[in-house]
């Protein structure tokens, strides 16, 4: 008797032990990860990648989902922060997903680069433009964002372009801000504009009022800015304070509606920044399409391209799936391989062998006296 | 480059940004000055002023509707009641219990609470930035010379200026002001001498919050942009403030939050931006090296 209650407690021990390996998810039923800043600085970039994404998953299931499994979404919050970004991608992990789109920032996405790559699983980062996170030999990273060296060139070809001499480099010591910052001010030395500054500010602080002065006092003729939209509203607001004219030229992480309530629109009239197109100017027609729905369902418009590049991801990881299955080392060959010519959201989709995106996808924009981005 | 106009402009950055860090650093003291606790959830009450002001002026539309000069005087009047008396429940709920428990237990306490109201504030008003409106205060700008001075900045600066020297006055010249001076230098000794120390205690936890509030509406009207975790740097800066002036001596936590809007701002402007940090926390450790107490310690028969 009691070995056969012994033998009894070996198999429920057994069982117990063998049933959670492997997914855990239903037969029709593929999951997918969203990380992204729901909370923190960038909330706004990280609650329209999640609205977009679950507008396009909601598409996608009520045609049919992939292959006849329904697509569900993991959302993780990374709060913009390298070590909340960490937990959320061990979070992820455990549910059980095949791939993961996000992130925004470009220092949050390092940090879960490498948690992703061991557990397995597909990383589509859709905001992180800074160049060394690809390269790096991590087979299954891919972003729907262009590079900060793109950037940094389509950047400083215009200041020459708008016929700008004499620079003031501006950037706020993150990965990203610094990266595009240097990368920028190398092509400048290059192609003969001259730098008459270059510091930093502390995102946060408020008060940028001693930089400026400090930037007046060097006499530039234009200021580019490399960090992000609520420190560019601030300095817009505080440049006019102190009556000092003279244009500033952003990077894309300054291409956010907010900007212009920040810094009120008589003082950001005139503000130009280079970024991949905005939903509205995306000739495609899935574009019009999520336009369509998003306005219905949330009354406004994804308040930057940044979610919208989150539901490109999103697209091409069911284009994977649809293709090869949800295996996540098969689709990350096939989307190297495979995918030629997706038409997504912003327009043609493909990657090369580093998980980059190919062709140029940056374009200038300027905020009219009304406080409207208008494609120049 | 680096002339007259420039250091005068300087000058009157680092003024503006040390006012506010005064306002909120007398909040600090005055609390420390009697119950000999750090209160951590001050920057909150500071971030919660902030948030009632956006509320007031932007949300429920004040600004539209009255005119923004008569907006902002009623919105500055109802911060200051409403932040006083989220300072005095507090109080209540968080300190007063624990009066007679271990000073460790306090502070553990105050933590709390400020992470508390930190989550709360997020929860109630959402994680994204806030924005004033750039079109509340006109942009008209003094010129003298190349020196540029706006009104929004004279405004702010005498506005902690005169909540400064009206706490001042109130501090030394009612009987009041003599109960909390009396309670700060002995709780027991003030008991015997017919004084409600409790009641001192409530008063320093409304007028506090009140001047932190006040600040945070300050900030919100000044740069425009808000968020749900401002309190912490601004928090931050101004405890050093505190410091810096002699925690617990009132002049010297205006003194001290003046000083180091000034360092800061000399520092960003003289060196690098990048460094202000670092060296406004180095000339913080020398005073501190020197002078263990701050700039205006607390010496008994003088303080408060």
């Amino acid at each position: 008797m009691r070995k056969f209650l012994c033998l009894c407690l070996c198999l429920t021990a057994c069982l117990f032990l063998l049933s959670p390996i492997g997914p855990a998810q239903a037969a029709d039923q593929i999951k997918f990860g969203l990380m992204g800043p729901i909370t923190g600085d960038w909330a706004s970039e990280g609650q329209g990648m999640q609205r977009v994404v679950e507008l396009l998953a909601e598409e996608i299931n009520a045609a049919g989902g992939i292959n006849g499994a329904q697509v569900v979404i993991e959302v993780a919050d990374d709060g913009g922060a390298p070590r909340t970004a960490a937990m959320a991608a061990r979070k992820l992990l455990t549910s059980s997903v095949v791939a993961v789109v996000g992130t925004y920032g470009s220092s949050v996405t390092e940090a879960t680069q490498d948690i992703y790559d061991e557990g397995g699983v597909i990383q589509i980062a859709t905001g992180s433009t800074k160049i060394s996170l690809t390269g790096k030999g991590l087979t299954k990273f891919f972003r729907t964002c262009p590079r900060d060296d793109e950037q940094g060139r389509v950047l400083a070809n215009n200041v020459k372009g708008l016929g700008f001499t004499k620079v003031a480099l501006v950037h706020d010591n993150t990965s990203y801000s610094k990266g595009l910052a240097d990368e920028t001010r190398e092509i400048l030395k290059n192609i003969g504009v001259s730098e008459v500054y270059y510091d930093s500010i502390v995102p946060n602080d408020r008060d940028y009022t001693v930089s400026l002065t400090k930037i007046k006092a060097a006499n530039p003729d234009v200021i580019v800015f490399t960090g992000y939209y609520p420190e560019a509203g601030l300095l817009l607001r505080q440049k006019r304070e102190l009556g000092f004219d003279v244009p500033i030229i952003g990077g894309d992480a300054t291409n956010n509606s907010s900007i212009v309530e920040i810094a009120g629109k008589e003082a950001a009239d005139g503000y130009l920044f280079v970024s991949p197109p905005a939903l509205p100017d995306m000739k495609s027609e899935s574009a019009a399409k999520l336009m369509a729905t998003y306005r219905q369902k949330y009354d406004s418009l994804p308040s930057s391209v940044w979610a919208v590049l989150a539901g490109d991801a999103f697209l091409v990881l069911v284009e994977a799936a649809k293709a090869v299955g949800p295996d996540p080392a098969k689709m990350s060959d096939w989307l190297k391989t495979g995918l030629k010519g997706f038409e997504g959201l912003s327009g043609s989709i493909a990657f090369d062998e580093n998980g980059d995106r190919v062709g140029e996808v940056y374009r200038l924009y300027k905020i009219s006296p009304e406080g409207e981005f208008v494609l120049q | 480059m680096y002339d007259l106009n420039f250091f005068l402009q300087q000058l009157s950055n680092g003024l503006t940004r040390g006012s506010i860090y005064a306002l909120i650093a007398l909040g600090y003291t005055m609390v420390y000055g009697v119950m000999k606790l750090i209160n951590f959830a001050h920057g909150e009450l500071f971030t919660l002023g902030a948030f009632f002001g956006y509320t007031l002026l932007v949300s429920l539309g004040l600004a539209g509707s009255l005119g923004p000069p008569m907006a902002i005087g009623i919105s500055m009047i109802m911060v200051l009641g409403l932040v006083a008396l989220a300072g005095h429940l507090l109080e209540r709920v968080a300190y007063r219990p624990l009066r007679h428990s271990d000073r460790l237990a306090a502070v553990v306490s105050a933590l709390g609470a400020s992470i508390f109201l930190q989550n709360a504030i997020m929860l109630k008003w959402g994680a994204q930035y806030r924005a004033y409106g750039a079109d509340l205060l006109p942009n008209v700008v003094f010129r003298i010379g190349d020196f540029n001075l706006p009104l929004v900045r004279l405004l702010v600066f005498a506005a902690a200026i005169v909540v400064m020297a009206f706490l001042h006055a109130f501090i030394h010249r009612t009987r009041l002001g003599l109960a909390i001076r009396a309670s700060a230098i002995d709780q027991g000794a003030a008991k015997l001498m017919g004084i409600d120390v409790r009641k001192v205690i409530a008063l320093v936890f409304v007028i506090g919050p009140a001047l932190g509030g006040l600040a945070g509406l300050l900030v919100g009207l000044y740069y425009g942009q808000i968020n749900y975790n401002m309190g912490q740097i601004y928090g931050l800066k101004a405890f050093t403030a505190a410091i810096i002036g002699g925690i617990g001596n009132i002049t010297g936590a205006m003194v001290g939050g003046l000083l180091l809007g000034l360092l800061e701002a000399l520092g960003e402007g003289y060196v690098s931006v990048a460094w202000k940090d670092a060296l406004t926390f180095v000339v913080l450790i020398m005073i501190l090296v020197f002078r263990p107490t701050g700039l205006l310690p607390e010496r008994v028969a003088e303080k408060l």
